[in-house]
């Protein structure tokens, strides 16, 4: 791994997070759903992620504390997100994720989505209480080809296994288009629980791909 | 504000948002319990709460709800701050 270093994301790295995270949204494509589905540009996106990770909440993928960072030479490259559902906080990640937007994003945009939120209902995956949830996996395309994201994701396992010895799960989502990922994740040892497709004809304005994969390891 | 009247509205929201009416207002209801209440439901739920009454929640504040009791309970004491 040469001079790669694994460690826990701290607040200084919030605009690193904030463009992972938004690279990690896209998907291999150019569609942004928190700037599609919230008639936001894309540096309007950067500047709310940044804020509402800058709320430091626990448990949900806008929280600092999710993610690990693969640090080369005081550079950030890779990160990815990775919470226990529901462990300690009586709310469910998804409860706490729409808190923050509902909170930071401004009501003209909640109002955006509300007109559209119907076009996107079927493709909404249900987090499993207990389970280990991997999200928002980057790495730096310059530094592709390390097994750096392979890596964060058995530590996410590790760590998670070390403070929740019970932990029987891990849950990724995937688009279906997106095969780099799938494969990533089929060498770990994921394998596809669920599809979840929708057929809205205006899908494809909102989101990468019209087709979600719940990949899992049951451990 | 009676709580009876505040859970009615909320009720009549939810019922817009989520379009069914399978649920009952009672205490304990959470997210979970209820058919369609995601994370786009939760977020525009919230929103038109907020209009509804004319109030504006603090992130810890949604945070620290956990069922329809506490939320109720918020929205009576945020009305009585006005």
């Amino acid at each position: 791994m040469s001079n790669y270093t694994i460690r826990k994301a701290t607040l200084e790295d919030i605009s690193f997070l904030s463009d992972a995270i938004i690279a990690a949204e896209k998907s291999n494509t150019d569609k942004l759903s928190l700037s599609t589905l919230f008639n936001l540009s894309e540096l309007e996106v950067q500047e709310l992620i940044k804020s509402m990770l800058d709320e430091e909440i626990d448990g949900c993928e806008f929280s600092v504390n999710s993610f690990l960072v693969v640090e080369l030479d005081r550079t950030l490259v890779a990160a990815v997100g990775g919470w226990i559902e529901n462990l300690v906080d009586k709310n469910p990640s998804k409860i706490l994720k729409s808190n923050l937007i509902g909170f930071t994003f401004p009501k003209s945009s909640i109002e955006y989505l509300q007109a559209n939120a119907e076009v996107i209902k079927e493709i909404q995956i249900e987090r499993e209480i207990f389970t280990l949830q991997i999200e928002y996996v980057f790495v730096d395309e310059n530094h592709r080809g390390n097994k750096l994201a392979e890596k964060l994701i058995k530590q996410h396992i590790q760590n998670a296994l070390s403070t929740f010895p019970e932990l029987k799960k891990v849950q990724v989502h995937v688009f279906s288009n997106n095969q780099a990922a799938i494969k990533l994740y089929e060498r770990i040892g994921f394998h596809v629980a669920k599809t979840y497709t929708s057929n809205h004809p205006r899908i494809l304005n909102f989101l990468p791909f019209n087709e979600k994969l719940l990949m899992e390891i049951n451990i | 504000m009676e709580k009876n009247e505040i859970k009615d509205r909320i009720r009549n929201i939810l019922i817009a948002v989520l379009k069914h009416d399978n649920f009952v207002i009672d205490d304990s209801l959470t997210a979970k319990d209820v058919e369609g209440w995601d994370s786009l439901s939760h977020m525009i739920i919230i929103t038109e709460i907020e209009k509804s009454f004319e109030i504006r929640f603090k992130l810890k504040e949604l945070n620290k709800m956990n069922n329809m009791g506490d939320l109720v309970e918020l929205v009576q004491t945020k009305i009585e701050q006005k």
